[in-house]
């Protein structure tokens, strides 16, 4: 009794159902590509929205405004501290610098600024995040603490903006996330449906084996190889169609998309998406598999 | 071989289908089991190969008390008795030799040794030419003896055939009947069911008669074929 030899079996009986019966293995294969096409635009589109999230971070400035005579060790020591802490770049914007910043963003109107007597502008420092520290509550916490110092007169960092955009985030995660889970179940129903059709059809065969001694386990395990295969095949008949997809919506999708996109194209690890969309097509078609067969085992 | 003490099958709502059945059958014996249909004869080769279980009484095989067998350990009782059945119950998608092979496939054994094993046993019952062809394509006798060659390909120690003639024409019955008395004479406890008075008399084995799920007689030959002469 040969493991490898029953192994050989078993990938035999297999790649002969989906042989003999190939109509009803298509609808399943193409059950289950449809709903991995659904999970790979998904996914692109979450990972799309993390890369728009970063890439607004890396605008994203943390405004220190100082007090006027603020005493130089202080303010030194709340640099350390906000560099140490964020791992950003830090500036230091004194009051002519964001003078000439401020007419020149107004323009012409900016002139009349360079008539004042008096600079209003304070002493500022500017630290531009990385992405790594742009976690609203983080910041949040930050800019609470910097404004309890004595010679701080105000933090700004574009709070509600960026709260915004992580809230949004979020949703869109868990409503992911929920639709994925009915997809899920959908597929499994639909695959095991499929597959009870292709197990009815070859009940006498069932019937047969075990008849002549084949354990619950014998007479299963084609039919689990069948549900791998499956979704080996249509993980990369999704990957195929995800990859259409995304060129046609970079190539004509512009104006449907465009907010998602990134210098108009998607950034996609194609790699993990692979890896991905067959081992969730083999999840699926096991467990299709399972549950078609689990009645049919009762003969 | 086979003992069963005072066995009773009954199914939940209907009258007991076999009624305190005790019988001893010796190793490599030929019996065969007649009765009118609804007799219970079915049920007792069922009984025997474990397709179900005795509501009282104990069956002995070889040994072994089936009634109190796990349910996991059946399909390796079941790869030492070899089942014949009236409509041959083959595979029309597998060709001859593959519907041979199938006992084999099952015990894990190689494909070249399938092939091996199950070409030998369809020469033995004279098909190896027709190793590659569709059940379908062959007449009623050779496709009962593509039957009997999956039941044997193991070489069970006990082989049960359920009115393995019971679509044939006289002729064909006489070939799967040597071919089943050739298996007898190598050593395998062979069953017979059947409701054929002309082979009881031709063969002179001994003969279990079921009457309404009671065992009435326990005779051979002549006489046990008188006793079917109002059979249905």
């Amino acid at each position: 009794m040969s493991t490898r030899a029953r192994l050989a079996y078993f990938v035999r009986t297999a790649i002969g159902s989906m042989v003999r019966s190939p109509f009803v293995h298509v609808i399943a294969i193409a059950a289950l590509a449809l709903s991995l096409v659904g999970f790979g635009l998904a996914r692109i589109a979450a990972a799309q929205l993390d890369a728009l999230v970063a890439s607004l971070g890396g605008e994203v400035e943390f405004t220190v405004y100082l007090g006027p005579d603020s005493p130089e060790d202080k303010v030194a020591e709340l640099e350390k501290a906000l560099v140490a802490r964020t791992s950003g770049t830090l500036t230091r914007i004194s009051p002519a610098v964001a003078l000439g910043r401020l007419a020149a963003q107004l323009g012409e109107q900016g002139r009349s600024l360079t008539e004042l007597g008096d600079n209003p502008l304070p002493w500022s420092l500017e630290l531009k995040l990385p992405p790594s520290s742009r976690d609203p509550v983080a910041l949040k916490t930050l800019a609470e603490r910097t404004r309890a110092l004595p010679f701080v007169t105000g933090v700004d960092y574009g709070e509600e903006a960026l709260e915004r955009l992580s809230v949004i985030a979020r949703a869109l995660r868990l409503a992911g996330l929920i639709v994925f889970a009915l997809v899920f179940l959908t597929t499994v129903i639909v695959v095991s449906a499929t597959l009870q059709l292709a197990i009815f059809a070859r009940r006498e065969e069932i019937e047969i084996q075990k008849l002549v001694g084949g354990t619950d386990r014998f007479v299963r395990m084609p039919f689990l190889i069948e549900g791998a295969l499956q979704g080996v095949i249509s993980g990369g008949v999704a990957l195929a169609g995800v990859y259409g997809v995304i060129r046609w919506l970079e190539r004509d999708g512009g104006d449907l998309v465009g907010f998602l996109m990134i210098d108009g194209r998607f950034v996609v690890a194609w790699g993990r998406l692979a890896l991905e969309q067959l081992g969730l097509g083999v999840a699926l078609g096991l467990t299709g598999s399972f549950i078609a067969v689990r009645r049919f085992l009762r003969v | 071989m086979i003992q069963m003490f005072h066995v009773t099958k009954a199914y939940p709502g209907d009258p007991a289908v076999l009624t305190d059945i005790n019988l001893d059958i010796d190793k490599a014996e030929f019996v065969f089991l007649t009765g009118p249909s609804g007799a219970g004869k079915s049920t007792l080769l069922k009984l025997m190969f474990l397709a179900e279980r005795p509501s009282k009484g104990q069956i002995l095989i070889a040994g072994r008390n089936i009634a109190r067998v796990r349910e996991s350990s059946i399909p390796y009782l079941r790869r030492n008795i070899g089942v014949v059945f009236q409509d041959f119950k083959l595979l029309p998608t597998r060709t001859v030799a593959e519907n041979v092979g199938f006992t084999l496939d099952v015990l894990g054994v190689s494909r070249d040794e399938v092939r091996e094993r199950s070409l030998k046993m369809l020469r033995r019952v004279g098909l190896e030419h027709k190793a590659d062809v569709s059940p379908l394509k062959l007449s009623g006798g050779e496709q009962q003896r593509v039957s009997l060659a999956r039941a044997l390909v193991n070489d069970p120690a006990m082989l049960l055939a359920d009115e393995p003639t019971g679509n044939l024409d006289p002729a064909l019955t006489v070939e799967i009947m040597d071919l089943l008395c050739d298996v007898n004479a190598r050593g395998t406890t062979v069953i017979v069911a059947t409701h054929d008075a002309s082979l009881i008399e031709r063969y002179e084995k001994r003969t279990l008669r079921l009457e309404r799920g009671s065992l009435v007689a326990d005779t051979r030959g002549e006489k046990a074929a008188k006793l079917m002469a109002h059979d249905q």
